[in-house]
C-alpha cells in the first residue's frame, strides 16, 4: 500500500491534462449530436422496414377508408357541424398525417431497445460524448423521418383529391404539428423500451396503444357522429388534439369541438388549445423519459 | 517485478510513472442488495498485460464496469489513467478503450462505418480519421469486407470489429471483458495476436477471463477473483509455484479400492516428502510434490511391488487450473480453521 500512496503523490505533481498527449475532449456538443444524427439516419436508410413500414399502414388506411367509407362518410360530414361541405379525403388526410407521426414515433423506443440488445447502448455510454447530445441526435433523426413521411402523405393525399386550404404555409404548419404530436409518443415508446428492455414488448405495446387511441379520437369521423362514451374518451385522448390542429390547418376552419375556445378567432381557436395540450404532454412524458434514461445510463447492467 | 514492454513514441501515454489503474477498497453493491465486489485493492502499472481471472459470477464484469465508469462504486477509490472515476468520468472515457463481454457492433452499419462512428465519437481529428480507419481494418483483418454490413459477419469477425472500435483513439489503457468467449480456437488465437501486438506498442491491457490458459498465455500478472474478492495475485509462474511442485498423474484402472491403496502407498511410503499432496482421481491418483519428476519412478516401483497395475503415467508442470483448485482448497481449509474469513485472502502475497 505504501507504493500506492507514493504513486498518488506522483500523480498530483503532474501538470493538469498533460498526462495524455492527444486529448480528444475537443468534441463539441454539436459534433456529438451530429455523429449520432448521422448514425441513426444511416440505420433508418439501411432498414427499409423502418421507413416503409411506418408509411404502409397509414397509406393503406388512407386508400381503404376513402374508398370504402368515402360515400357514407362524406354525407355524415355534410350533416355534421364543424366540418361540413368537404370531401372525406380532405377530412381524413390530416388524421393520416398524424397516424404516420405516431407510427414513426413508435420506432424510437424500438431503436433504443435494439441498441440495448446489440450492446451499442452500453458502448456509447463508455464513449466520451455528451449523453444529451447522443439522445438528441437520435431523436432528431427520427423527427427528420417523420417530417419526410408526413410530406409524402400530404403529397399523396393531394394526388387523391385532398386540398390544403391554407396553402403551402398550412402544409408546413401540419409538419410542425406532426413534430409536436410525435414527441409525446416518442417519449412514451422510449419509456416502454427502458421499462421492458424487450423489443417485442415495445412493439406490441406501441401498437396496442396506437390503434384504439386512433379510433376513439376525431381521427376518422367527426366527434358528433360517434357514441357518447367515445366523445368523452376523445376529449381526453391526445390524438384528438393533434388531429384537430392538423385538420384546422387543412380546412382553414376552427374544427375543435372537444374544447370550446373562442378567444383567438378562426383556426387559432383550435391551434392554441391543441398546441398547449400537446406541449404539456410532451414536457411531462419527456421529463419521465429523461429521468428513466438517466437512471438506465448510470447503471447500465442492473 | 514486472518487465516493462518497449514503448514507441506514437502511443498515447500517461506520464510513465503512474499506474494505469489504482484501486483501493472498491466495493459494489447492486440495488437489489447483491454484493458483487467486496473490497478490491488493485494496482496495474502502465504497459502491463493484466489478467483478471475468475469463474462466472465472481465479480469480473462488475469490476471492469466500475473501472470503466459504467458503474459507480459503492465504496473505495479508483483512479484510472490518473483520473478519479467519480470526479472525472469523461476524462477516463476519453483515455480508455472498452470491449464488452457481449459483442457490441451496429449490425446495420458497415465495418468501416462502425469504426468511423467510434472515431468521431472519440474525437479522432478529421485529418487522421481515414488513415486510422484503414489501419484498424488492416489490423483486425477486415479490410476486404470493410464495406459490408456487420450483420453479415461471423461471430469472430464481429468480435474483431468490436476490438477495432475500442482501439480507434489509441487509448493508453484497454479493458477487455472476456473477449474470446464463444470463439473457435482459430478466431481466439487471432484475437490474442492483436492483443499482444497492441500491448507491445505500450498499451496497458486489463483482461478478464475464465480461461486459465488465456491468462497464462497472455498476461504478465494475474489476479484471481472469487466471490467478489481477490484471492491471489502474481505472475503466472508465481501462481503456479503456489501449487507446490509438479504434478504426477498415475492411471490405475483396477477399481476404487486399488486406487485408494495406491494413494495410501504414495502417502505413507518414503517416496515423497511429507508435504506432498495425494488425491484419488477418477482414473487413478494424482500426486503434487516438489520433486515429483525425480521420484516418480520410485512410486511406480512401489506400486508394482504392491501388485497394483499401472497403465498410464504422466508428469507435468501445474496449469492455472491446478492453481485455481489449490487456491480454492486453501480457502476452504482456512475457513475451516479460522472463523475470521477476512484473513483468508492475502491479495498481495504473490505480487510483492
Amino acid at each position: 500500500m505504501s507504493e500506492a500512496s507514493g504513486d498518488k503523490a506522483a500523480n498530483e505533481s503532474r501538470p493538469d491534462g498533460g498526462q495524455v498527449r492527444t486529448m480528444p475532449s475537443s468534441n463539441s456538443f454539436f459534433s456529438d449530436f451530429w455523429v449520432n444524427f448521422v448514425r441513426w439516419n444511416l440505420k433508418a436508410v439501411r432498414n427499409p422496414f423502418v421507413v416503409v413500414g411506418s408509411l404502409v399502414q397509414p397509406i393503406i388506411f388512407l386508400v381503404l377508408f376513402t374508398q370504402v367509407f368515402g360515400q357514407i362518410a362524406t354525407s355524415a360530414l355534410g350533416s355534421g357541424g364543424g366540418a361540413g361541405g368537404i370531401t372525406y379525403e380532405t377530412f381524413l388526410l390530416p388524421a393520416i398525417a398524424m397516424q404516420v407521426s405516431l407510427a414513426a414515433a413508435a420506432g424510437s423506443g424500438i431503436g433504443l431497445v435494439n441498441d440495448m440488445e446489440e450492446g451499442m447502448f452500453e458502448k456509447t455510454l463508455v464513449m466520451p460524448m455528451s449523453r444529451s447530445a447522443m439522445f438528441l441526435g437520435k431523436t432528431a433523426a427520427e423527427i427528420l423521418r417523420i417530417v419526410v413521411q408526413i410530406a409524402i402523405i400530404l403529397a399523396l393525399g393531394t394526388v387523391l383529391g385532398a386540398n390544403v386550404a391554407t396553402g403551402v404555409l398550412g402544409a408546413v404548419g401540419i409538419l410542425g404539428i406532426g413534430i409536436l404530436f410525435s414527441l409525446w409518443f416518442i417519449a412514451l415508446s422510449n419509456i416502454m423500451a427502458i421499462v421492458t428492455r424487450d423489443q417485442e414488448s415495445t412493439i406490441i405495446g406501441a401498437n396496442l396503444l396506437q390503434f384504439p387511441l386512433l379510433f376513439v379520437s376525431t381521427a376518422f369521423l367527426p366527434l358528433d357522429a360517434m357514441p357518447d362514451w367515445i366523445q368523452v374518451v376523445a376529449t381526453y385522448n391526445p390524438i384528438t388534439y393533434g388531429v384537430d390542429a392538423a385538420r384546422a390547418l387543412m380546412l382553414d376552419q376552427d374544427v375543435m369541438t372537444v374544447v370550446e375556445v373562442t378567444r383567438f378567432g378562426g383556426i387559432w381557436d383550435t391551434l392554441v388549445p391543441a398546441i398547449a395540450v400537446l406541449l404539456a404532454l410532451d414536457i411531462v412524458l419527456g421529463g419521465v423519459m429523461i429521468y428513466l434514461l438517466n437512471r438506465a445510463s448510470s447503471s447500465a447492467v442492473q | 517485478m514486472v518487465t516493462k514492454k518497449p514503448v514507441t513514441d506514437d502511443t498515447l501515454r500517461t506520464d510513465g510513472r503512474g499506474a494505469a489503474i489504482d484501486a483501493e477498497g472498491v466495493e459494489l453493491t447492486y440495488a437489489d442488495g447483491t454484493e458483487a465486489v467486496k473490497g478490491i485493492d488493485l494496482r496495474v502499472p502502465e504497459g502491463e498485460f493484466f489478467g483478471f481471472l475468475g469463474a462466472n459470477g465472481a465479480g469480473k464484469t462488475t469490476t471492469i464496469k466500475t473501472f470503466s465508469t459504467l458503474l459507480s462504486p459503492t465504496a473505495g477509490s479508483i483512479t484510472v489513467n490518473g483520473f478519479d472515476v467519480r470526479d472525472e468520468p469523461r476524462r477516463i472515457r476519453e483515455t480508455i478503450g472498452y470491449m464488452a463481454q457481449e459483442t457490441s457492433v451496429d449490425e446495420e452499419l458497415t465495418a468501416r462505418e462502425n469504426i468511423r462512428f467510434a472515431a468521431q465519437a472519440y474525437g479522432v481529428p478529421k485529418s487522421e480519421r481515414a488513415e486510422r480507419i484503414d489501419e484498424l481494418l488492416d489490423l483486425v483483418d477486415l479490410a476486404d469486407v470493410g464495406d459490408k454490413q456487420a450483420g453479415e459477419f461471423s461471430g469472430g469477425m464481429k468480435k474483431r470489429l468490436d476490438a477495432a472500435t475500442a482501439l480507434v483513439h489509441n487509448p493508453p489503457l484497454v479493458f477487455l471483458d472476456e473477449p474470446t468467449t464463444g470463439l473457435d480456437p482459430k478466431a481466439r488465437n487471432r484475437l490474442w495476436e492483436y492483443f499482444e501486438r497492441i500491448n507491445e506498442r505500450g498499451t496497458t491491457l486489463f483482461l478478464t477471463t475464465q480461461y486459465l490458459e488465456e491468462a497464462d498465455q497472455l498476461c504478465d500478472r494475474i489476479a484471481v477473483i472469487m466471490h467478489g474478492e481477490i484471492a491471489a495475485t502474481g505472475s503466472p509462474v508465481e501462481l503456479k509455484r503456489r501449487v507446490g511442485g509438479e504434478i504426477l498423474d498415475v492411471d490405475v484402472p483396477a477399481g476404487k479400492d486399488a486406487r485408494e491403496r495406491a494413494a495410501e502407498i504414495a502417502r505413507e511410503g518414503d517416496v515423497f516428502d511429507a508435504d506432498a499432496d495425494v488425491s484419488v482421481t477418477d482414473d487413478g491418483i494424482s500426486v503434487t510434490a516438489e520433486r515429483a519428476r525425480e521420484h516418480g519412478t520410485d512410486l511406480l516401483v512401489a506400486l508394482r511391488d504392491a501388485g497394483i497395475t499401472v497403465t498410464g503415467f504422466n508428469i507435468r508442470a501445474p496449469t492455472l487450473d491446478d492453481v485455481f483448485l489449490a487456491i480454492t482448497g486453501e480457502e476452504l481449509d482456512s475457513e475451516d480453521r479460522s472463523a475470521d474469513a477476512v484473513d483468508v485472502t492475502e491479495p498481495e502475497v504473490g505480487a510483492e
